[in-house]
């Protein structure tokens, strides 16, 4: 099966290209089908290479296809790195992936760009895959450069719109804001270790001085950052919104904003060595998460309050890195991946059941009416609320209690305050929907629950969502998870805790009592409405406002660096039209002016020209004079 | 002898160089002809003093006589009203004089590097050479020469033939 | 006492400059062939004597002289063909007077 490893991305290959050339006058309904089949394929194979990886002692494999480059001393070939990391990664991707496609089957029914949509779907997969089984820096920045193309195609899908396109591009800017840092990482890395593949490159990590590997780390977390919305590129994926719900399940919860994830997971040889590096890469970690778990507070469209708990989430991840526990950042990952997209599922179950409503502060009460979407959704907030035996639980709990063991208090501290916080958005998010008073009664009385092939997969995720956690995670630092990561992370290096029982239970404790609080603080206020959430915001008046406009960051943007830009550019246009064309004009009037300056010696008078037959003789003379004299020398 | 020769070469000499600036200066156009004609026979009086009598007898019967008569036929078609002397002379005059003083400043130069050269005029007359040499090695640019003039006269023709309806 | 080749050559060279004197200083185009034949003569001087002075077995300088006859001549016809046909299309001689090609 492992020989087999690229089966698992043609497949989705072979679908967009199938969807794409016959999808619009032939299959239409059909490429939803195919689509989905092609990566429930897929993701039965990735289950087959995750068994075989596991039974074989976690070896990682090479499959390598072709020699894609080979110029001097650049060689660079397409080939998959199977091991436990891609392995992992492999799974999360195809079974996720094809849940949320056989939901889209429903979601996007009447959509009459079905079948466009599963073209692009399965392109993204395609991308995705590559990016995760690459065994290059070359290699997965294809995928990750696909990705963002797909992610820009997807946010813009609805470009009948203003907004949606104008997200997409804002997307694929800040995406490539971060492409830039990947790509001097990727160059750097070749330019000092004379290779881009990963086992070359980790193996040889002690002949590069340490300025050599931050410049490296810090360029390919600079990626990182773009691709997976932290600080200071976060705000593409709010606006990313603007895609239908299945996108933001797939794209902007459970995959592509993981990559950015995966690469630094990846890479932690590199970070290890290169000292302050990983710092930057928790910090910064740790204040995204807290940033936008503030934000998450106080916004009104359900999916907004998703979007920014994925960039929390995201920032947990990195901070998990950051303490050297790459393995809870990838369990992380993995459980944020079901759990998020179930709740992103769920909220489109929502949208899709009120005819396209996703303003919270018009629902209310929905419980009665959509009670699958709300047990299932039910219990994703508690994951994301960390409440145990839920996934989520075990893998937030590992990080904070990795940082905390680390000797990293205020990152714990910071994780412990964020998770108050998350707690408290979740639930006021789930109380403002499913529970309460329907505020508005057209729409209660049109709400209905989503067809079997939209809340199948919400039953599938959540049964995820519940066992997921205990099945891989536990006993903590001593699960499963941990012993099939362990290998690929464990070098001279790693951090090594010695864990007493006692410790991590009072840590976990802690969590779970930081998530409780927040539960309760948020029943509080709105069940019971001690305070009154209206009157704490109009208390906390300018802070308040701060926070629904998102701290102004992209005012900020577009102020500052947007418009330096305009001007920039104006400058540069200015530049072109007066120096350049006017080097071109001005070589004109040049000909032109000499031109005419010559005719005047074409006087018309005969006598004119035979002075200067004259003339010309005389140079002639004092030529041959000079000669003969031997002033002159041949 | 020799006396002779010396005083007849100075003879020619101011009748050629006076004559020549008699050409160029000279009033009425007839005038500039007969001038110039003059300076034909004494250039070809040089020639009989350097010995080659026959290209003298070339030159008096080509330029002395046709040429001459071509030129005074020319100044016959081609009247022109009477005008004040000065405007004899065309407006660059003084551009031209800026050009013809180094030519002459040169060419003066030039022939005072022959100064001390050894007397001119070889010994024999020029006939046979001369024959021996055109029928000889240069008969071809000979019968050229022919063409050239055949040529020469057609065109001469073309150009002032009026179109005749 | 015999005339030195340089006498030759001097008078040749003022023959010379006279004529390149008049063809540049004279309106009247037939005035202007003159001087042209001026010119033409002073060559033919100066390669006489020459070729007199070092004379060889064949008198190639006198030979050459013959040949500029042949081209005086021809070029003197055609030179007064095209006068007078400009004559006929504006009754002027004068060079100064004659701009059509000016630009």
């Amino acid at each position: 099966m492992i020989q087999n490893v690229w089966v698992i991305p043609a497949l989705p290959l072979a679908a967009f290209l199938i969807n794409g050339l016959f999808g619009r006058r032939w299959l239409h309904r059909w490429t939803g089908i195919i689509a989905s089949a092609a990566v429930g394929l897929s993701a039965l194979l990735a289950i087959g290479v995750f068994f075989e990886v596991q039974g074989g002692g976690h070896e990682s494999t090479t499959v390598t296809l072709y020699e894609w480059i080979g110029v001097g001393d650049f060689h660079v070939s397409v080939a998959a790195l199977v091991d436990p990391l891609s392995s992992v990664m492999l799974l999360v991707v195809t079974v996720v992936s094809f849940l949320i496609f056989v939901y889209s089957n429903a979601y996007m029914e009447h959509d009459h760009g079905f079948y466009r949509f599963f073209t692009w779907l399965s392109l993204f997969v395609f991308a995705m895959l590559i990016l995760v089984m690459a065994d290059n820096y070359l290699l997965m920045f294809v995928g990750w450069e696909g990705v963002g193309l797909c992610s820009y195609l997807l946010i813009g899908f609805w470009f009948e719109r203003p907004e949606p396109y104008v997200a997409a591009k804002k997307a694929f800017v800040m995406n490539r804001i971060g492409d830039w840092g990947y790509t001097i990482g990727m160059i750097t890395t070749f330019l000092v270790f004379g290779s881009m593949q990963f086992t070359e490159v980790f193996e040889h990590v002690d002949i590069a001085t340490e300025a050599n590997l931050t410049l490296i780390c810090l360029a390919f977390f600079l990626g990182a950052t773009g691709k997976s919305a932290q600080l200071p590129l976060h705000s593409w994926l709010p606006d990313a919104m603007e895609g239908p719900t299945p996108v933001s399940a797939l794209i902007h919860a459970a995959t592509m904003v993981t990559a950015g994830v995966y690469l630094v997971a990846r890479s932690m040889p590199l970070f290890e060595a290169a000292g302050p590096s990983l710092a930057v890469v928790g910090a910064v970690g740790a204040v995204t998460a807290i940033f936008a778990a503030t934000i998450a507070l106080v916004q009104f469209d359900i999916k907004r309050v998703m979007a920014y708990s994925t960039v929390s989430q995201l920032g947990y991840m990195f901070l998990a890195l950051g303490v050297g526990a790459p393995v809870a950042a990838i369990f992380h990952l993995a459980t944020h991946a079901f759990f998020k997209a179930l709740l992103f599922l769920g909220s489109g179950s929502v949208i899709h059941g009120l005819g396209g409503e996703q303003d919270m502060r018009k629902m209310g009460g929905l419980r009665r009416k959509l009670p699958v979407t709300y047990w299932t959704m039910l219990l994703a907030g508690g994951a994301l609320a960390a409440l145990p035996p839920l996934a989520g639980f075990w893998s937030k709990d590992e990080i904070v209690a990795a940082a905390f063991l680390g000797g990293y208090p205020v990152l714990w501290a910071i994780g412990i305050l964020t998770a108050v916080l998350t707690a408290f958005y979740v639930t006021r998010a789930m109380w403002l929907t499913f529970h309460g008073e329907p505020r508005d009664h057209h729409l209660y009385d049109h709400a209905h629950e989503s067809p079997a092939v939209m809340t199948l997969p919400l039953i599938a995720l959540a049964v995820g969502t519940a066992v997921l956690g205990i099945a891989i995670g536990f006993p903590p630092e001593a699960g499963f998870i941990h012993r099939f990561l362990g290998p690929v992370f464990e070098h001279e290096g790693a951090a090594e805790h010695a864990v007493e029982a006692a410790t991590i239970i009072t840590l976990a404790a802690v969590s779970v009592a930081a998530g409780v609080l927040g539960i309760l603080v948020g029943l509080s206020m709105y069940v019971r409405h001690r305070p009154d959430p209206a009157a704490v915001s109009r208390a906390a008046g300018p802070f308040y406002r701060l926070l629904v406009n998102k701290y102004f960051v992209d005012e900020l943007y577009d102020r500052r660096i947007v418009d330096a830009l305009r001007a920039a550019f104006g400058a540069m246009w200015a530049f072109d039209i007066h120096i350049i064309d006017g080097l071109a004009n001005r070589l004109g009037w040049l000909a032109a002016v000499g031109g005419s300056g010559l005719r005047r010696a074409q006087t018309g008078i005969v006598g004119n020209y035979a002075l200067t037959i004259v003339a010309g003789l005389l140079v002639i003379l004092v030529a041959y004079g000079g000669y003969a004299a031997g002033i002159f020398t041949r | 002898m020799d006396i002779f020769g010396a005083a007849f070469f100075a003879l020619l000499t101011i009748g050629t160089i006076g004559a020549g600036v008699g050409v160029v200066l000279a009033n009425r156009i007839t005038t500039s002809a007969l001038l110039m004609a003059f300076t034909f026979l004494n250039v070809a009086g040089m020639f009989v003093l350097l010995g080659a009598e026959t290209v003298a007898m070339f030159q008096v019967l080509i330029y002395v006589g046709a040429i001459t008569v071509l030129i005074l036929y020319g100044v016959m078609f081609t009247p022109q009203s009477p005008r004040p002397y000065g405007l004899f002379f065309q407006t660059q005059k003084y551009w031209a004089a800026l050009f013809v003083v180094p030519i002459a400043i040169f060419v003066a130069v030039v022939a005072f590097e022959f100064r001390d050269s050894a007397a001119a005029g070889g010994s024999g007359g020029d006939l046979v050479p001369l024959a021996t040499s055109i029928f000889g090695d240069f008969a071809f640019p000979f019968e050229v020469a022919s063409v050239l003039l055949l040529a020469a006269m057609v065109g001469a023709i073309v150009l002032v033939k009026r179109d005749e309806e | 006492m015999a005339v030195p080749l340089g006498a030759f050559i001097a008078v040749s060279a003022v023959l010379f400059f006279i004529g390149t004197a008049g063809v540049l200083v004279r309106r009247n185009a037939v005035v202007i062939l003159m001087s042209v034949e001026l010119m033409l003569n002073a060559t033919n001087l100066a390669l006489v004597a020459f070729s007199r002075r070092f004379a060889s077995i064949d008198e190639r300088g006198s030979v050459f002289v013959v040949f500029i006859f042949v081209v005086a001549a021809a070029e003197v016809a055609v030179g007064l063909a095209i006068i007078l046909s400009a004559y006929r299309n504006r009754p002027t001689v004068d060079v100064d007077e004659i701009r059509q090609m000016k630009g």
